[in-house]
């Protein structure tokens, strides 16, 4: 007979109380660990669609909104094309990639499409002024440690426009198709096709993204502006900057360099979601707080109810020999438990209730994640100890004489 | 040897204070069994306390042997009741949730012996009180005789110089009080000190040695073995 056997035999004997004592803790831990579950995916999510957008920030025509640009870009509002040069002159630190667009409708064998001309890559280095300019001796932002959008091969295959929203070299007789154009179209890549009147040869298709890019047409952007006589002008002008930190100190003087034109942050889009996450996250910080409140204090409650009712009992193992420790430990060690079963149990029903209903309740998959299990069966364990802590050593201090009296 | 120096212990209780018990010199040589009688509220629970080391005088000394107990630290006075003292209880005070087996192992774990020796102490000790096909019963599955001598076989299990027992016959039938009197005549015959506090005439009249208390203080109603300066 040691301390642990005496903890667990008298757990065994007074089940429903060991229920009814960490309820609160169980429930607290469950409701905790499926809030944070789903949180963090969605802000994975949010961070995925994030970097499936590529462009850090939007450099729009003053009255249009990042909604119409979205919805396809075709409200009729440019920007002058020096802008271009302008941000590339600039120097601007944190800057990785400019890419101006394009985009007006148009009809390709009968299908109604997006035209969007972009400027390949190639382009920029073509250009006698911006080989000079500060872009391409690029000041690094402190906090780029690592590039986000890195030049790769893959650059260099249309497929690029969908990864890094760029592309390295484009034809000025050549397209690249949208996912749904192409497959609506029935046209393929070597194909000739007519567009506003020009000629021209599919050099790729994209793959599908579930974004507006699946309807677009790329093409050449000076191409673009010759047929649709539109002069040297774009719909938006997109920049990457190295990093997301780079893009928040970006807009600004973006913003101060560009007076008459808008700009935005990407991150925008998912404003919505990232609002949810927020209330998620600060939900999450509530119910870590009630759990600590009513959790911590309804176990602190039964130990001292226990404390009471076992007042015989600590009198008697003080009078053959217990010493005040081996009481105070008795108390901690059943909390111990006591935290640690209600905290595992809370756990594993909060990681079921996330995994099942996240996907309905906020649209994102969610996986068990191993770290925030263990910290949360952890805080419940150590919260349940430091409850019990005062009672523990009220019964430490408890009069052996005790065994004496009558009960 | 136990012996009580100058000890008085006081009660404030409302604003009053109530001496419960005063003796200038008490002594208890070593193998005596000294039966403590008197009335309700004498002080004997409180002398009792005092000389299981868990009651603290308001004033004076309690030694056994040459250690004044009250000197030492809790943890001391804890391991001198679990070393040399064994305790018997009215109402046995046996742990409700433990089986027979278990209570008796309990000071034996106290006292870190490791669990096959627990088990295979405690078992002859409940042999011994004929309580072999009790030992997985529950206190609550035994009758009052059987759990008083479950008590027994915990307070002894640890080989106890000095056993104090707090009307040990207060709630049990003739038979059952034989039993618990036979075990303590037994205890005398091995040497242990016995000292028990009591109502019950022929308890007390087993002892060699008897006091009272009336009104916190000791008298010796035969004079023969010691005396009360």
């Amino acid at each position: 007979m040691n301390l642990r056997s005496l903890v667990w035999k008298e757990l065994r004997e007074r089940p429903w109380s060991v229920v009814s004592s960490s309820m609160a803790i169980l429930l607290g831990v469950a409701a905790l660990v499926a809030i944070r579950h789903v949180t963090v995916h969605s802000e994975q999510e949010v961070s995925r669609q994030l970097s499936s957008l590529g462009a850090n920030i939007l450099i729009l025509p003053k009255e249009a909104s990042l909604q119409n640009y979205y919805a396809a870009d075709r409200n009729g509002q440019t920007l002058p094309e020096e802008h271009v040069t302008e941000v590339l002159m600039a120097g601007l630190a944190g800057v990785e990639k400019v890419t101006p667009k394009l985009s007006m409708p148009a009809s390709l064998g009968g299908l109604e499409v997006t035209l969007t001309g972009i400027l390949p890559q190639s382009e920029f280095t073509a250009q006698q002024a911006w080989q000079t300019a500060a872009l391409f001796t690029p000041r690094k932002h402190e906090g780029c440690k690592k590039a986000s959008h890195e030049p790769s091969e893959a650059d260099k295959t249309p497929e690029s426009l969908n990864t890094t929203r760029s592309i390295e070299n484009l034809e000025k007789n050549q397209i690249v198709l949208g996912a749904d154009v192409a497959e609506r179209s029935a046209f393929s890549d070597g194909d000739t096709v007519e567009l506003l009147g020009g000629t021209f040869t599919v050099l790729g298709t994209l793959s599908r993204t579930g974004t507006v890019d699946d309807s677009r047409v790329f093409a050449h952007l000076h191409t673009v502006q010759e047929l649709a006589k539109s002069g040297e002008v774009v719909s938006a002008i997109e920049v990457i900057g190295c990093c997301e930190d780079a893009a928040g100190d970006l807009v600004p003087e973006l913003s101060k360099l560009l007076p008459d034109a808008r700009v935005v942050t990407v991150s925008q889009v998912v404003q919505t979601q990232v609002g949810v996450n927020r209330l998620m996250s600060g939900t999450s910080w509530f119910v870590l707080g009630t759990l600590i409140l009513v959790g911590g204090a309804s176990l602190a409650s039964a130990i001292a109810a226990n404390v009471r009712e076992r007042r015989r009992e600590i009198g008697t193992l003080m009078a053959i020999g217990a010493t005040p420790g081996f009481v105070q430990r008795l108390f901690l060690m059943k909390a111990l438990v006591l935290g640690l079963v209600a905290g595992t149990i809370g756990c594993v029903i909060g990681l079921l209730t996330a995994v099942l209903i996240g996907p309905q309740w906020a649209g994102v998959a969610v996986l068990p994640l191993p770290g925030l299990a263990v910290m949360a069966v952890g805080a419940a364990t150590l919260l349940a100890v430091m409850a019990a802590y005062w009672p523990a050593r009220q019964a430490a201090k408890l009069d052996p004489c005790l065994c004496f009296q009558e009960v | 040897m136990i012996r009580l120096e100058n000890v008085k212990r006081i009660y404030t209780r409302h604003g009053q204070t109530v001496t419960a018990l005063q003796c200038e010199n008490l002594c208890i040589s070593a193998g005596e069994y000294v039966a403590v009688i008197g009335p309700s509220g004498s002080g004997k629970s409180t002398l009792l306390s005092l000389l299981g080391g868990m009651l603290s005088p308001s004033s004076g000394r309690v030694w056994l042997d040459e250690t004044s107990i009250y000197e030492q630290s809790v943890v001391a006075r804890s391991t001198i009741r679990r070393e040399r003292m064994g305790f018997v209880f009215q109402t046995f005070n046996l742990i409700p949730y433990l089986t027979a087996l278990e209570n008796v192992q309990v000071p034996l774990g106290l006292n870190g012996v490791s669990l096959p020796d627990q088990t295979a102490r405690a078992t002859a000790m409940l042999q011994r009180f004929g309580l072999a096909d009790r030992l997985n019963h529950k206190p609550s599955e035994m009758s009052v005789g059987q759990q008083q001598r479950v008590a027994l076989a915990r307070t002894l299990v640890n080989d106890p110089q000095i056993i104090l027992a707090d009307e040990p016959t207060g709630n049990l039938d003739p038979t059952s009080r034989e039993v618990v009197l036979k075990a303590f005549d037994m205890c005398h015959e091995e040497g242990r000190t016995i000292i028990t506090v009591t109502h019950d005439a022929t308890a007390a009249a087993r002892a060699k040695r008897r006091l009272v208390l009336n009104e916190g203080q000791i008298s010796e109603e035969l004079s023969s073995f010691a005396k009360v300066a």
